[in-house]
């Protein structure tokens, strides 16, 4: 199936003509093989001819309308059948245009480097021509190569500037994989316009990020500059993928998230015998017999694995048509080398879906050529075995035709010396190099830095969703805080290959304030399990149930280091509860109770408290290392309805065997009546040293009175264990149906807390800074300062005070005017010495120029700061001269200044 | 403290300690099971004697065990008779006439120490009492505020109480504890507040600090002295201490009077020198040689005792599984047989049980064989391999100890020769040197001087021979000792092992025969 965008942009008649062009090349398709392998094989001087004759073929098949014409009588048939069967498919076009095409973009707001070419790179686009044309000369059965397509402004760019190297400021964009995952993300991609030609284009990854869409080689694109920024050697390639590969066809994987991690299979260093260790004991058996055994059971295993997989197989088989256009389809991948950041292996990424594949895979059926950032090589080899022949070792010439001359590149390894002898003679190939300019490097990248901003960076998929379809599973991403339960991500696995019976379902969970984490429901067991990180209020760490009705199968475990009780896990059936612990001060470790069933109470109205009878409990206890063994409780078992209470002691370091002890006791009396304290058979018990201890029947009285003690505490532990478990159900029942999310104080977008926290921060500086600007200003202060603090004043207490800081500012003003006066007369020496001052006349207008004979100086001297407002740049200038006055700011006596003028104040 | 001087005093007599246990022991139910079977004097923790007119402690060793003594309120005269009770915890002796603290040497564990009102007017003696918190030393004659630098030995000491004291009424008395005594907390029945101990820290800065300086100084020492201690305790182990310098050599000279007269001689001085140098050189050899094979001996014995070990562990391992697979059964059988009520089938699982029991007593004994099997192989082994180091060892040290010998007839060649010409020259009397008269007085003759010469020589030899043997004979019994150890242990394991066995099934077989019995009477 052709794809359909393709059919959209074209009329009717190339419709049929590029179907057509199918037929043709499924055939041509066995032929190319063949002529690849034959070139391998032959003398290239004698396939010389032969050679022209078939690429004059190769370029019938490309151009299609002679073929027509030549062939039209042989297809006429063929033609109008295949019309008939066209118009029987329905072609689901797509109801919205896709709106990354040219038109759609805007490019006016682009820079100027994106619509223009400097003279550099009209250089290298020449000498890329040049090369173009001499590798069709040299090589005519080969397609064009991929070398300027044009931008979205229409003007070509030479591919390998296309490329901005670019390192990301998130440090999870700085592996390969996480930056391929981004990239496949971030992206929807959309198909080649034709997929069996590269592009025309070829956008910049600034617009390709705008729009969040892109074919291939967009998404290779901008992959291959993410990872040079991130120092790794990426190169872009431009060959042919599988139809799987170019339509990002993943029904045929197996979902990566499903795969089990294979068990590390933890080799045991096993250490050297050594020098002293114990020969093992003979061993009796039959080895052959052993043997014969093991070799029937695996038959028996294989012959269960064959038929599991043909049954497979058969299954794939029939979902997985043949491609015609197989080995035809171009795609776009990145290609990584090893060396750089610690990679030890070269491996293909494919952008689409951000998997790595070794070079030999089957799904990368050829190179045309690759590039990167410097440049551009062509690919010598043959790809008739996909490309798994393939020698990624870019300095042999052999093998790769490079475009520019760089001294940076290895040159052809040592090992393959033999190669040299046979490639002396063809100068074919180093053809046209010597007459280009050596030391022409490849100009800088048009494109600009690439940006992505934080808020695309979370919500990474376009309108934050994506879904991905694998093999026997479904996978579906969303943005955090996108759905208001947290949900991010959900994988559906299925039983059967069209994905109709689920298996099971895996949630996982982001921000929620009860910490869900991972929801996990298993449709055909019912089981659910629900996995929380640490935070719980309760401290659980996960929760794997059935059903949420108490007193039914279901296992809790527990962060125990949060617990006072040290409870790790708490299992329960119907009958029973089974509880372990860690870290406890009393060394308790188990707790096993089992229940008896329920009595039926008459009276309804204590129904809510009726606990199911305990009938067994038992305790066990880790090693107190601070006891001798023969003392230290091991397991203890209270059978409550025999009254029974058996004891287990720990094991010495060297015995086989541990004390034990049981008690029973008796509640009723003796022959006489009396009752019974204690007698020996109340208590059997075996030692393991016998003489060590004689114990007494007080001691045993007491450790029995205790342990009665103990056995209503356990009770109660265990009454209490079942109230915590109702509690904690209903309160996840609680968490489920709130759901609430929390936002992180460090995220300063969504947080309103902390955004209305920072704002009333910002407003209560702003006011404060206003208020202390007033507070300089407030020349009532001092008078203020004088009267009883805090009370309100009264009228005659107001008027006083407004009058006294009146006659204080104006004797201070009389004296201000007083001493400039004295100090002006002091110092100026000019035409009004001995005649005192004289007001000088403004000459033009009011705003006076300064003159030599009046200074600012007195003002300073006796306000302290002053500013001249006579000059035009109002900077406080010390000798100056002006004419009109100055401000006088705060002075030493903290009188907060006025206007003065010079001179006649007095 | 004397207001009873007038009343007779008692004794502490068996009577007089069994009426005390029997008032303090347990009550109701439990205490008339105690009275059926009596108290044993070991088994009681707490005692309580006050107000009984003791003058003398006494018979108080059977109780081993106690933890909390209280004896306050008598006319003891003297801290006596205390020596058994090693896990005292408490002891309280507050109004008596003690004079001296004294007698509490053996109680390590002491924790609370009370000598309230008493007559005492130091305090010492109670260097052994590591664990002591609480001391109460009120109302007596303590005069010397020195005594109080005496308690700062006690790390763990909090509580003190001294008030009543004639050094209480001192001015600084306060501020002179608190400094002394950092670690205090309650002082007098009173907490010692921050500030006071800021003040005492000003006040009494200078002296602490010095006597800070002394303590760690004398700690120092003392470590210097505990290091060169076990190092020379590790040379021992390896048989070549005093072998890492010249001690050898000088402990050769030591004895030797004519040798050391001879050195007086022209040339001598030199040729000694040159002879010492080398044999402290094949001494060093020896020493180094011997390290290395000490360390070459410890390696083996560790890795024979873990491999030893582990498989003790296995197979002690593999019994406890098969105990407790046996235990299951045995527990479920032990069930059915006691429901059981038909005789015939009665008998017949009684009779698979006893097989059952019969086959767990089979594989443990398997086990246990094929244990000391394992066992007496790898023990041969090590013995062989032990027997060997040593030897080579010896051999060594023995090639070592010739050079020296050999060294030593050189020199004592050399020696001669000078002597003999040292000896003409006299006779000529062309020697310039001022001898000393003893040593000239060996050159009367010629056969005194020889004489002279061959006694240096002979004790040399000896003190050679000597430090050979010593070395040879000690290693050798240090093997010996070794392997006769081991397989001493090995028997004892054994032996306890089957005594284990045993005693389990007979314990298990009785289970179930009594279930017969009871069955037979019912």
């Amino acid at each position: 199936m052709l794809v359909a965008p393709s059919w959209s942009e074209v009329g009717h008649s190339e419709c049929i003509y590029s179907s057509y062009r199918d037929l043709i090349s499924r055939q041509s398709e066995t032929q190319q093989m063949e002529v690849l392998k034959e070139k391998v094989e032959e003398e290239e001087e004698a396939e010389r001819a032969e050679q022209a004759e078939r690429a004059e073929r190769a370029k019938k098949m490309m151009r299609p309308m002679e073929v027509r014409k030549e062939d039209t009588t042989r297809t006429q048939e063929m033609l109008r059948d295949l019309e008939r069967k066209l118009s029987e498919i329905e072609v689901s076009i797509p109801e919205k245009p896709s709106t990354f095409t040219k038109d759609a973009i805007d490019t006016s707001k682009l820079p100027l480097s994106y619509q223009s070419n400097t003279p550099k790179e009209e250089h290298l686009l020449q000498v890329a021509d040049n090369f173009s044309r001499q590798y069709s000369h040299l090589c005519p059965d080969r397609v064009p190569l991929f070398l300027y397509p044009v931008n979205e402004c229409s003007v070509p760019k030479f591919v390998s500037t296309t490329i901005r190297p670019t390192l990301m400021p998130y440090p999870e964009l700085y592996n390969w994989d996480t930056c391929a995952q981004f990239v496949s993300d971030f992206l929807s991609a959309v198909p080649l316009p034709d997929p069996l030609k590269p592009p025309s284009y070829l956008y910049s990854s600034t617009t390709v990020l705008k729009y969040q869409e892109g074919n291939c080689f967009d998404f290779s694109t901008l992959l291959c500059s993410m990872l040079l920024g991130a120092g790794y050697d990426a190169y872009c390639v431009y060959g042919y993928g599988s139809q799987d590969l170019c339509h990002m066809d993943l029904t045929r994987e197996v979902c990566p998230l499903t795969v089990k991690p294979k068990e590390m299979v933890k080799e045991e260093e096993k250490a050297p015998p050594k020098k002293y260790a114990v020969k093992p004991p003979r061993d009796l058996t039959s080895r052959f017999e052993r043997e014969q055994e093991i070799k029937r059971q695996e038959g028996v295993k294989a012959e269960e694995e064959k038929r599991l997989k043909q049954g497979e197989r058969l299954a794939e088989q029939e979902s997985a048509k043949t491609d015609p256009l197989h080995g035809l389809r171009v795609h776009s991948w990145v290609l990584v080398l090893s060396g750089k950041r610690e990679v030890p292996e070269s491996f293909f990424i494919d952008p689409f879906t951000a998997r790595s594949y070794s070079t030999q895979d089957d799904h990368f059926l050829g190179i045309e050529s690759l590039w990167n950032h410097k440049n551009y090589w062509v690919n010598m080899q043959d790809c008739w075995n996909c490309c798994k022949d393939l020698v990624f070792d870019l300095g042999d010439p052999v093998r790769w035709e490079y475009l520019l001359l760089e001294t940076d590149k290895p040159l052809l390894s040592l090992t393959e010396e033999e190669d040299d002898g046979m490639n002396d003679d063809d100068d074919v190939e180093n053809l046209g190099k010597e007459d280009e300019d050596k030391s022409f490097d490849m100009p800088c990248s048009w494109v600009e830095q690439i940006e992505i901003s934080p808020e695309a960076f979370e919500t990474r998929c376009p309108n934050g969703k994506k879904v991905i379809q694998y093999k026997r599973a479904r996978l579906e991403k969303w943005a955090p805080y996108l759905n208001n339960n947290g949900l991010v991500c959900r994988l559906t696995t299925y039983e059967d290959l069209q994905c109709t019976k689920i298996l099971e379902i895996k949630e996982w969970f982001q921000n929620r304030k009860d910490m869900l984490e991972l929801k996990h429901i298993n449709k055909v067991t019912g089981l659910n399990i629900d996995y929380f990180k640490p935070g719980h209020p309760q401290a659980l760490r996960a929760h794997s149930y059935t059903s949420m009705q108490p007193e039914m199968d279901r296992v809790m475990e527990f962060y125990e280091t949060a617990r006072v009780d040290g409870l790790i896990k708490r299992e329960e059936t119907p009958r029973t509860m089974t509880e372990y612990y860690q870290g406890r001060p009393d060394l308790l470790s188990y707790r096993h109770v089992n229940f008896g069933p329920r009595i039926k109470k008459l009276s309804l109205n204590s129904a809510e408290s009726n606990p199911r009878p305990v009938v067994k409990i038992t305790e066990r206890f880790s090693r107190n290392p601070a006891k001798p063994a023969d003392e230290d409780v091991a397991e203890r078992v209270f059978l409550l309805l025999d009254e029974r209470i058996q004891l287990r002691y720990h094991c010495r370091e060297d015995h086989l065997t541990a004390s034990k002890r049981e008690f029973l006791w008796r509640t009723e009396g003796d022959s006489k009546g009396n009752k019974i304290i204690m007698t020996p058979d109340m208590c059997l018990s075996f030692e393991v040293e016998p003489m060590e201890h004689t114990k007494k029947l007080l001691y045993q009285y007491e450790a029995m009175m205790k342990l009665k003690n103990e056995e209503k505490l356990a009770r109660h532990q265990a009454w209490e264990s079942e109230l915590e478990v109702l509690e904690i159900l209903k309160l996840r029942e609680e968490e489920e149906a709130a759901h609430v999310l929390t936002i992180s104080i460090y995220d300063t977008k969504r947080n309103e807390k902390s955004k209305e926290y920072r704002e009333a921060m910002e407003r209560m500086m702003l006011e404060e800074h206003l208020w202390q600007a007033e507070a300089q200003l407030d020349y009532l202060a001092p008078f203020l300062a004088q009267l009883p603090p805090g009370e309100k004043l009264t009228r005659w207490q107001a008027v006083r005070l407004k009058d006294e800081c009146l006659s204080d500012f104006k004797q201070r003003l009389i004296d201000k005017a007083n001493l400039i006066q004295a100090r002006f007369e002091k110092v100026l020496p000019g035409p009004w010495q001995g005649r005192g001052p004289q007001r000088p006349q403004p000459e033009n207008g009011p705003r006076a120029v300064c003159s030599p004979s009046q200074t600012c100086e007195g003002l300073i001297g006796a306000g302290g700061g002053c500013q001249c407002l006579g000059c035009p740049d109002d900077r406080v200038v010390l000798p100056h001269t002006c004419s009109l006055g100055g401000r006088v700011d705060g002075g030493r006596e903290g009188v907060v200044g006025g206007w003065m003028e010079p001179y006649n104040s007095s | 403290m004397n207001r009873l001087c007038d009343v007779e005093p008692r004794v502490m007599d068996d009577e007089m300690l069994k009426l005390a246990v029997g008032e303090q022991g347990p009550r109701d139910e439990a205490g008339q099971l105690a009275k059926q079977e009596g108290i044993l004097f070991k088994d009681v923790l707490s005692l309580q004697l006050d107000f009984q007119n003791i003058l003398r402690i006494d018979n108080l060793w059977q109780f081993e065990n106690l933890r909390k003594l209280q004896l306050d309120n008598n006319i003891i005269e003297k801290i006596e008779g205390l020596e058994n009770l090693t896990h005292l915890v408490w002891l309280d002796l507050s109004f008596n006439n003690i004079e001296a603290i004294e007698g509490l040497d053996t109680l390590v564990n002491l924790e609370d120490l009370s000598l309230f009102n008493n007559r005492i007017s130091k305090i010492d003696s109670l260097d052994a009492l590591v664990k002591l918190q609480v001391l109460s030393l009120g109302n007596n004659q303590i005069g010397n505020m020195t005594n109080i630098i005496y308690l700062r030995r006690f790390k763990d000491l909090r509580t003190l109480s001294l008030s009543g004291n004639p050094v209480a009424e001192a001015e600084d008395y306060r501020t002179f504890i608190c400094a002394y005594l950092p670690d205090l907390v309650y002082l007098d029945f009173q907490r010692i507040d921050d500030h006071m101990k800021e003040l005492a820290e000003m006040k009494h800065q200078c002296s602490v600090d010095e006597l800070k300086h002394q303590e760690s100084l004398m700690q120092a020492q003392l470590e210097e002295e505990q290091a060169r201690w076990e190092e020379l305790e590790g040379h021992k182990a390896a048989f070549v201490e005093h072998l890492n310098g010249p001690f050898l050599f000088d402990s050769m000279y030591a004895e030797d009077v004519e040798g050391s007269q001879l050195s007086h001689l022209p040339g001598v001085g030199e040729l000694v020198q040159t002879y010492k140098d080398k044999f402290v050189i094949i001494c060093l050899n020896i020493f180094k040689f011997g390290m290395k094979q000490q360390e070459k001996r410890k390696a083996e014995l560790d890795t024979f005792m873990g491999c030893v070990q582990e498989a003790i562990q296995e197979k002690q391992e593999q019994g406890k599984h098969e105990i407790a697979k046996f235990e299951e059964k045995h527990l479920l059988t032990l069930s059915s047989i006691r429901d059981e009520s038909e005789l015939t089938n009665f008998e017949i699982k009684m009779a698979e049980h006893s097989e059952n029991i019969t086959e767990l007593v089979n594989v443990l004994m398997t086990l246990e064989m094929q244990l000391v099997e394992q066992l007496e192989e790898t023990i041969n082994m090590f013995e062989r391999n032990i027997i060997d180091l040593v030897g080579l060892f010896v051999e060594n040290v023995q090639s070592l100890m010739a050079q020296c010998r050999d060294l030593e007839n050189h020199h004592h060649e050399k020696l001669l020769e000078i002597a003999i010409s040292t000896r003409e020259k006299i006779v000529k009397g062309e020697l310039d040197e001022d001898l000393p008269d003893a040593v000239r007085a060996l050159f009367v003759d010629k056969d005194t001087i020889v004489n002279a010469v061959g006694a240096s020589h002979d004790i040399h030899l000896l003190k050679i021979d000597n430090r050979e043997d010593e070395l040879v004979t000690r290693v050798n019994s240090w093997r010996a000792h070794l392997v006769d150890k081991i397989h001493k242990d090995e028997i004892m394991r054994n032996r306890r092992r089957m005594k284990e066995i045993n005693q389990y099934v007979d314990h298990v077989q009785s289970e179930l025969d009594s279930l017969e019995y009871s069955d037979l009477l019912d």
